[in-house]
């Protein structure tokens, strides 16, 4: 019976980097293991690796990270602790000292490690199957303090978000994007925020580390109803996205580039990329860095946030692409485009004021086009329209934000497509009735609780 | 001050507790109020009722084009708390596909959906899909069924000159889309709401969302109109910070007066003047109290399940005002005019329909039933 049990857990497949479906585990016992069964999430970042915990996870070809943050003793010792306690690997879950680091990954050894650090340091372009960070705003609309929606410079309800920054990471390859910000400390978090922050996330190809508020935590530890079914509708969500693998490697769609070094503006929120998502617009974002004319292939319009930073043969790419009859929109003169600083994610009144005049061109540029999708009634949504290598297939994401559901959405697209199909968390697939619209073609959709997703075929 | 239950009994039976109104030559024309539960009811079925008890709308309509002017106050995107602006604050568009399907079945050859969308030229269909409205299910509500936003030249050539019979209060005349002028009958559709400047916004108050934001606008040209508003009209109309643009008849007594409880009320009473409605058509089935949108701190949703409409926009107002709590000839200073002037006696002034209850002929639901008391 030994040799059977060891051979199970010797034949429990483990996972690869980029299948992991990562939470901050908050409980040591390893009966807790009992809540993921049917649970999407595979990768377990436990503070405190105990033995038992990473055995019987093991089992269940379930990975365990131990999570290693500053200030917290000597890290290498920690590090060589946890792998002894058989943890599968480790987590920066903070910033080190680059001598530090490496002492980490060397007492490693081939164990994996997974740097959460700040945005700013994050390892853009390099070969790590994970880039993650533990900075993000948590997703939702954002209120004045009078508890009133804050409008931003569209006139829109404004959004807090991560998907710009994801868009900016992802747009370097095929990392897989990690989020670790927790849920505000003192906050309520109810079941539909979890579910827009999973959502919000993993709508532009991010995985959050999913974390649980204390209070959430103890009663799902106690297996109280009401949160074992909000435990339910968060692996639910999770599913969602994950049984669609193929989302994860299309690239975004649609006629307007901004071309932005992603190692600045780019790693911010409420940046351009976030401005341009409140209108509704689809985009590519395209690093400075690997500005090309393949890289602008399909775009009609380009926003150049930077234009001073542009070396010249990046400036004659643009140059061509205007000769070919597109559209650029240059920031505004003596424009600079900052990157976060360790501290902060988010921009500042200034610079949120500079950039306004960058978004007013913007906003006047794109009008009414249709660059590719058009949304109606979708002021407390975000979308995100992908398209498949071969061009064939396009998904558009949309999560709503607010604590209602959406009704009567209209999506109007720009390419040829035969056959449109509404995908959501809660039903199965749905044809939708594809009609001629001004210049396009268009679907409604009755109803949106959290997240849906339209296929383009 | 608000009116007490014996208060309001004896203003709706014109007992000696309120100033009596005075003689008026304005007109008087039948209001009809009904009970509706949700927009999921019959709504054809109940204002073919209402249509009825008006004494029919066929002849009205019959081969016309009629013009409806919708309320779609503010920004699409402002909403209380996510809900549809449709059960908040906005007319809700299934009352508008009853009523084009009624009109198309009365012989109306063209119906135009009309309104000023805030702060933009852009097609009003974009700003009902943007409402959550199914424009398609609309335009399939009856033949001929057509959407303008009228908040700059929009489909027309030129704009239509109304001037104002009589004495103005504000302005001689106004320059609005030609939607106004090329038809034969004129409907307002509003909602029954309160109003943040005007105390009340109902058939009456809708109109002043006819005038143009490319001539009224803050951003209106100074010379000639500016066709891609921005804005809303608070310089010009509110608070006569500005003139509208010299293209458009300039404002009387420019500069005397910039409080906007004075100013919007003349200026609506001047429209209702010089463009008369023939049909009012008030959505109280789900609306709001306490202001005419999500952006008035205070305002809430509420739903007094009722529709109101009338042949003269005066009195069906006036017999609306009744229904939410209020004397329709209260004077400024009192409930719900405490900071503003009341529209309906400004109109009544100019002739357009009497605000005096004993005149009017309440027909369907009685207003003692249909009271639904709004914010005092």
């Amino acid at each position: 019976m030994l040799l059977l049990g060891l051979a199970g857990l010797a034949s429990a497949a483990v996972p690869q980097p980029a299948d992991w479906v990562p939470a901050r585990w908050p409980w040591a016992d390893a009966q807790s293991l009992e809540l993921l069964a049917g649970s999407p999430v595979n990768c377990l970042l436990l503070a405190q690796p105990a033995p038992e915990l990473a055995a019987a996870a093991a089992a269940r070809g379930i990975v365990t990270l131990a999570v290693l943050a500053p200030g917290g003793g000597d890290p290498v010792a920690s590090a060589r602790a946890a792998l002894s306690a058989k943890t599968t690997g480790l987590v920066l879950d903070g910033d080190f000292p680059d001598a530090v680091e490496a002492s980490v990954r060397e007492a490693a050894g081939t164990a994996p490690v997974v740097a959460l650090s700040a945005r700013s340091r994050m390892p853009l372009g390099s070969s790590a199957p994970i880039l993650g960070t533990y900075q993000g705003v948590w997703p939702g609309i954002s209120l004045q303090d009078d508890g009133k929606e804050k409008a931003g410079p569209t006139g829109s309800t404004w959004i807090d978000t991560n998907t710009g920054f994801v868009r900016a990471a992802r747009a370097w390859g095929e990392a897989e994007v990690w989020i670790g910000n927790r849920p505000p400390a003192g906050s309520v978090i109810t079941t539909t925020r979890y579910l827009q922050v999973i959502a919000d996330a993993a709508a532009s190809g991010a995985r959050w580390v999913v974390a649980l508020d204390s209070d959430f935590a103890a009663r799902l530890h106690r297996r109280e109803a009401d949160s074992l079914a909000s435990w339910r509708r968060m692996n639910e969500m999770l599913r969602y996205f994950e049984s669609h693998p193929e989302w994860r490697h299309m690239r975004e769609y649609g006629q307007l580039a901004v071309v932005q070094d992603p190692a600045k503006g780019g790693l911010l929120s409420g940046g351009i990329l976030d401005m341009i998502a409140v209108k509704h617009t689809p985009v590519r974002p395209i690093p400075q860095q690997r500005l090309s004319a393949g890289a602008l292939a399909g775009a009609t319009m380009a926003v150049n946030v930077d234009p001073d930073s542009l070396t010249a043969q990046q400036k004659a790419v643009l140059r061509d692409f205007t000769h070919a009859g597109n559209t650029v929109l240059t920031g505004p003169p003596g424009w600079k485009d900052q990157g976060p600083n360790t501290g902060s994610i988010t921009l500042t009144k200034a610079e949120l004021d500079r950039l306004n005049e960058i978004w007013r061109d913007v906003n006047s540029m794109i009008g009414r086009r249709n660059l590719g999708v058009r949304l109606f009634n979708v002021s407390s949504m975000l979308s995100n329209a992908l398209a498949s290598p071969d061009g064939k297939t396009v998904v558009l994401h949309l999560v709503n934000y607010s604590d209602f559901p959406v009704e009567n959405v209209t999506v109007q697209f720009s390419g040829e497509f035969h056959h449109a199909t509404l995908l959501t968390p809660e039903a199965g697939p749905k044809p939708l009735e594809i009609y001629a619209a001004e210049d396009s073609h268009g679907v409604d959709i009755d109803k949106i609780a959290i997240c849906a997703t339209i296929k383009l075929e | 001050m608000t009116l007490s239950r014996r208060e309001w009994i004896a203003m709706l039976t014109a007992a000696p507790l309120l100033k009596a109104a005075p003689e008026t030559a304005a007109p008087a024309a039948p209001v009809s109020i009904a009970r509706c539960a949700s927009y999921d009811e019959d709504l054809v079925g109940q204002l073919s009722t209402m249509f009825d008890q008006l004494g029919g709308i066929e002849k009205l309509m019959r081969n016309k084009t009629v013009t409806v002017k919708v309320n779609m106050t503010g920004a699409p995107s402002l909403r209380y708390q996510g809900r549809a602006p449709a059960i908040t604050h906005y007319t809700h568009p299934k009352l508008l596909g009853a009523a084009a399907h009624l009109f198309g079945k009365a012989g109306a050859k063209r119906i135009r959906f009309v309104e000023s969308s805030w702060a933009t030229a852009g097609p009003l269909e974009d700003v009902m899909l943007d409402s959550g409205w199914n424009v398609r299910s609309l335009q399939s509500a009856a033949a001929g069924v057509e959407f303008e936003n009228t908040n700059a030249l929009g489909k027309g050539k030129k704009y239509s000159r109304f001037k104002v019979p009589g004495s103005a209060y504000m302005y001689p005349a106004y320059d609005l889309n030609h939607a106004y002028e090329d038809t034969d009958v004129y409907v307002s559709m509003a909602k029954l709401k309160n109003h943040a400047t005007c105390g009340i916004t109902l058939s009456c108050k809708n109109v002043f969302g006819t005038i143009p934001a490319s001539i009224y606008g803050d951003d209106a040209g100074v010379n000639e109109p500016n066709e891609s508003p921005t804005s809303g009209r608070g310089a010009v109309g509110h608070e006569g910070r500005r003139q509208p643009s010299k293209s458009a008849p300039q404002e009387l007594h420019f500069g005397t007066n910039h409080d906007p409880g004075y100013r919007v009320p003349h200026i609506v009473a001047d429209l209702v003047a010089a463009r008369p409605i023939h049909l009012a058509i008030i959505d109280g089935v789900q609306t709001v109290s306490g202001g005419e949108g999500p952006w008035i701190r205070g305002s809430h949703p509420v739903e007094p399940h009722l529709l109101i409409a009338g042949l003269n926009p005066v009195c069906t107002d006036s017999v609306a005002a009744a229904a939410m709590g209020y004397n329709p000839r209260a004077e400024r200073g009192t409930v719900p005019f405490q900071t503003c002037d009341n529209i309906l006696r400004l109109a009544e002034a100019h002739g357009v329909g009497t605000t005096d209850l004993k005149q009017i002929d309440v027909r369907g639901l009685k207003i003692e039933d249909a009271l639904f008391r709004f914010k005092a």
